[in-house]
């Protein structure tokens, strides 16, 4: 009873807790990135002469690298094991070890790594760093989509360089993807929310795919096939890459828009400047002239005129448009190359002034197009998305509306939406349903895509 | 050196351990050590009596607490930090993923320590006349290490806490009346937010500890006081009431041989006790069974803290504690999951939310806690007791079943998926 074997056990178990201790130390204390470090000093120390600095080089204690980017929200850790990212004598070095060439403004002790690259900042494991690992929703993106990051912060105006985000912004906002899908709280509720695309576990390659044949990669899904170009599916992708809803700290939403000449010239026919202003005599004569502007004043001048008018011409006319430094900066950028050749085909391209009603029906285009009338009826009102189980298989056409309904009629169904009226009654919901818009549309706006609808009726080519 | 000998005599005043007046002392004497007898009998300390469960756990704990505390040092419990802490833990800090590993693997250990350790003093009717009140005591520790793993679980502020918890406090509101109002004191909040975040931690570091502890002294001093371990069943003389006959409790029935008390003779304050003369509490016959405790049970007791040491570290080693995405309220798993010892409930609550959140969990504790003054027979054979013993078996089986099934074989939309079918697209 008083058990014989007992001491053996005692120090079996000591001895197997001493072996898992060492090797829990061992592990501990041989993390991959003290193994990059190692061959990073001895990559530095090869082409050193003296024999002291050399030594040095090589004693250098590992430590962990890491950038704190309060402004980002984030830690990254990258440079812990990319050792020469911001050092230009590893331009040749091999990876993980190579500099970074090219970065301009955005250079790694203010901006980290991943918020363009993606990956998991806070990792210093290869795989889990990389964001290659179950529970991390941003793996690193291919060199490919790259590009797409800039939208992260660079949310308005152009990016240069990177012409698939405007247009990717563009589409979305022409081809009534809002109608279906919400973003930053505004759209309807068809399909998900895309607030936080950009930073869900999608991989471009599956998004691209998605926008070239919904079905093809989500069996079932109610969206209809726009028949995108390969670019405009590029150009989405990178879109939906750019969209998140994270809070970037004043320093980087300072530095947002980038000043482009192009944004510049946007402006300058947004804000009809040509009405007052001419360049080299073409445009109105009732401000001065803007060509060589930028020659006569300084950049200084040029920016105060633009922000308070007043004060530097008591008695000027011109009123203060309350455009944010880089748009004001835009724009001289503009003003710097803008050729009376430009001015004329501004002019030409300016709009005749529009009566009420028409202004009604434009307004009614836009919502129609913005709030994503045409994702399920068409951009000619031909309807025709299939919709199985509704009557006629697919969604009406609106191209005659007026034969069957009284504008207030439409109105309802605007506003409180209808189900689709079913082919077999027996038969499963179809996919698609008019949803209702009272919470998105005024009534004011329910009445202009209306108009706007009558405006397109056809005549029935049948009379009875 | 009569200066040294004085100053270790001052803080070790017993005999040396060779002699039986040392080892009686050594027990006698520190304050530590005499929540034991100087002699234990040799059959209480039989491995398949009791498993060492109550050590086990207790070890457990122990473990828990040290770890819980280094984990502190790293910790805010801050939403936007605590996940990012975690992190830290995982890839920065020396030997913290290690840390967090044993603490994460001893708590999971601590919860199935316990239950089995409720299932062998039931099979033993260890609960039965004077130890009913231990017993109680004994399920509300087993409440308090729900509670402790509960609110740990959402200390990591992962996507696995955030909605295990979100479905855990959603079960505990079904309660009619106080439901709502207990989640909303408990979360400081209608959903698990920062407020709930640091509620948690506070009972998980400081309030939960503290009762455990407390309850814990209470438990052992009154496993003392009604005279130590139970008998082994299979040492249980066959219908003889004397079985029952434990220090401090003579049997009602039986004539207690009460020496009268003789004016001659100055009696101690133990024999006015217990009514009894000293040289009575331990039987000669049973005293030839007993062996001192030191060595005999302190060496089996540390051998029982190594091994659950060894158990531990050795997950720890083999097996990371899981961490998922950061906590997201906007996007919900399919399905959301409580933690698993809430699986069971959270089966019941997904056939109906009044059995699975309020009949069967306050039916559960009840019936747990009034089990010693139901269970009135005194005998504690297991020829005598086959109705207590089937029904609790089929308790127990019914809460492995459930659990196995919410745990195993429930997929999305809370559909019946055999673990071996993988759904595809089952998220978003």
């Amino acid at each position: 009873m008083i058990g014989r074997r007992l001491p053996q056990l005692f120090f079996a178990l000591s001895a197997l807790a001493l072996v898992i201790l060492i090797a829990a130390l061992w592990k501990a204390s041989t993390p991959e990135w003290k193994k990059y470090q190692r061959q990073f000093r001895a990559l530095e120390a090869q082409g050193e002469p003296n024999a002291v600095t050399k030594a040095a080089v090589l004693a250098t204690p590992p430590q962990i690298h890491q950038v704190m980017l309060t402004g980002l929200q984030r830690v990254d850790r990258c440079a812990t094991c990319h050792l020469g990212v911001d050092d230009p004598t590893m331009k040749n070095a091999p990876e993980p070890f190579r500099y970074h060439a090219g970065l301009g403004p955005h250079v790694p002790s203010k901006f980290g790594c991943t918020i363009c690259h993606g990956g998991q900042g806070l990792a210093t494991e290869k795989d889990a760093a990389h964001g290659n690992v179950q529970f991390w929703q941003t793996p690193i993106l291919s060199r490919e989509y790259i590009r797409a990051s800039c939208g992260r912060c660079h949310k308005e105006g152009d990016v240069p360089d990177v012409p698939e985000l405007t247009e990717g912004r563009r589409l979305f906002e022409t081809q009534g993807c809002r109608g279906c899908h919400k973003l930053n709280g505004v759209g309807g509720s068809i399909g998900p929310d895309l607030t936080e695309e950009g930073a869900n576990h999608r991989s471009p390659e599956w998004l691209e795919r998605h926008f070239l044949a919904p079905n093809a990669v989500s069996a079932g899904s109610a969206m209809p096939n726009f028949h995108f170009t390969r670019e405009q599916a590029r150009a989405l992708t990178y879109y939906m890459l750019s969209l998140t809803s994270e809070e970037m700290g004043t320093y980087y939403s300072s530095l947002r828009l980038i000043p482009s000449p192009g944004y510049g010239r946007q402006l300058f026919i947004e804000r009809n400047c040509i009405v007052c202003h001419s360049i080299g005599g073409v445009g109105s004569k009732s401000g001065p002239d803007l060509q060589g502007v930028t020659k006569r004043h300084s950049l200084g001048w040029l920016d105060e005129q633009l922000v308070n008018p007043q004060q530097v011409y008591p008695g000027s006319t011109m009123p203060e448009y309350d455009l944010e430094t880089n748009a004001r900066k835009a724009l001289v950028a503009y003003m710097a190359k803008a050729t009376p050749e430009d001015a004329q085909e501004i002019l030409s391209h300016r709009e005749k002034p529009l009566s009420t009603e028409e202004v009604s029906i434009e307004a009614g285009r836009r919502d129609f197009a913005r709030f994503g009338c045409a994702g399920c009826h068409g951009t000619e009102l031909q309807g025709g998305v299939p919709n199985p189980n509704a009557q006629g298989g697919q969604v009406p056409s609106l191209l005659h509306l007026s034969d069957d309904y009284t504008k207030d009629e439409v109105i309802a169904v605007i506003r409180n939406g209808r189900a689709a009226p079913l082919d077999n009654p027996k038969g499963p919901t179809p996919p698609l349903y008019m949803p209702s818009w009272k919470q998105l549309l005024s009534d004011e706006d329910i009445h202009q895509v209306v108009e706007f609808l009558w405006s397109k009726q056809q005549k029935s080519t049948e009379s009875w | 050196m009569n200066f040294a000998r004085d100053i270790w005599r001052s803080i070790f005043r017993r005999d040396p351990l060779l002699t039986d007046k040392g080892k009686s002392e050594l027990v006698f004497l520190n304050v530590w050590l005499h929540i034991h007898p100087a002699k234990v009998k040799t059959e209480n300390m039989r491995f398949k009596h009791t498993f060492y469960l109550g050590f086990i756990t207790f070890f457990l704990f122990v473990v828990l607490v040290t770890t819980g505390i280094a984990l502190m040092f790293y910790y805010r419990p801050y939403p936007p930090h605590a996940y990012q802490d975690m992190k830290d833990l995982e890839y920065v800090v020396f030997l913290g993923s290690f840390l967090r590993g044993m603490h994460r693997w001893a708590a999971h250990g601590m919860v199935i320590c316990v239950f089995l350790h409720m299932c062998r003093v039931f099979y033993t009717a260890s609960y039965k006349k004077p130890r009913q009140f231990n017993w109680v005591i004994g399920v509300l520790l087993l409440l308090l290490t729900l509670g402790l793993s509960f609110t740990g679980y959402l200390l990591p502020w992962d996507q696995l806490a955030f909605w295990a918890i979100t479905v855990g406090t959603n079960i505990g509101s079904y309660a009619p009346i106080v439901g709502g109002q207990v989640r909303e004191i408990l979360l400081g909040g209608h959903s698990v937010g920062e407020a709930g975040l640091l509620r948690f931690y506070v009972l998980h570091v400081a309030v939960l500890p503290s009762a455990v502890i407390l309850l814990t002294i209470v438990h052992f001093w009154r496993v003392r006081k009604d005279g130590g371990l139970s008998r082994p069943i299979w040492k249980l003389k066959p219908k003889k009431q004397e079985e029952l006959v434990t220090i401090g409790a003579p049997p009602v029935t039986a004539a207690v041989n009460a020496v009268v008390a003789s004016p001659q003779k100055t009696y101690g304050l133990m024999e006015v006790v217990t009514g009894k003369p000293i040289f009575e509490t331990i039987s000669p016959e049973e005293e030839d069974e007993a062996v001192f405790s030191y060595p005999y049970a302190f060496f089996r007791e540390a051998i029982a803290l190594l091994a659950t040491v060894v158990g531990v570290m050795l997950m720890s080693l083999l097996f990371r504690a899981p961490l998922e995405e950061l906590a997201n309220p906007a996007k919900t798993p399919n399905p959301a999951k409580a933690p698993w010892y809430f699986l069971g409930l959270q089966e019941l609550v997904s056939h109906s939310a009044l059995l699975g959140g309020v009949v069967a969990p306050t039916l559960m504790v009840l019936a747990l806690l009034v089990i010693p003054y139901f269970d009135r027979s005194p005998s504690r054979r297991p020829i005598d007791r086959k109705w207590a013993i089937w029904l609790f078996t089929i308790f127990v089986a019914a809460n492995l079943i459930l659990i196995v099934v919410g745990t195993f074989f429930r997929g999305p939309g809370w559909a019946l998926v055999p673990p071996w079918v993988h759904v595809t697209g089952a998220v978003e």
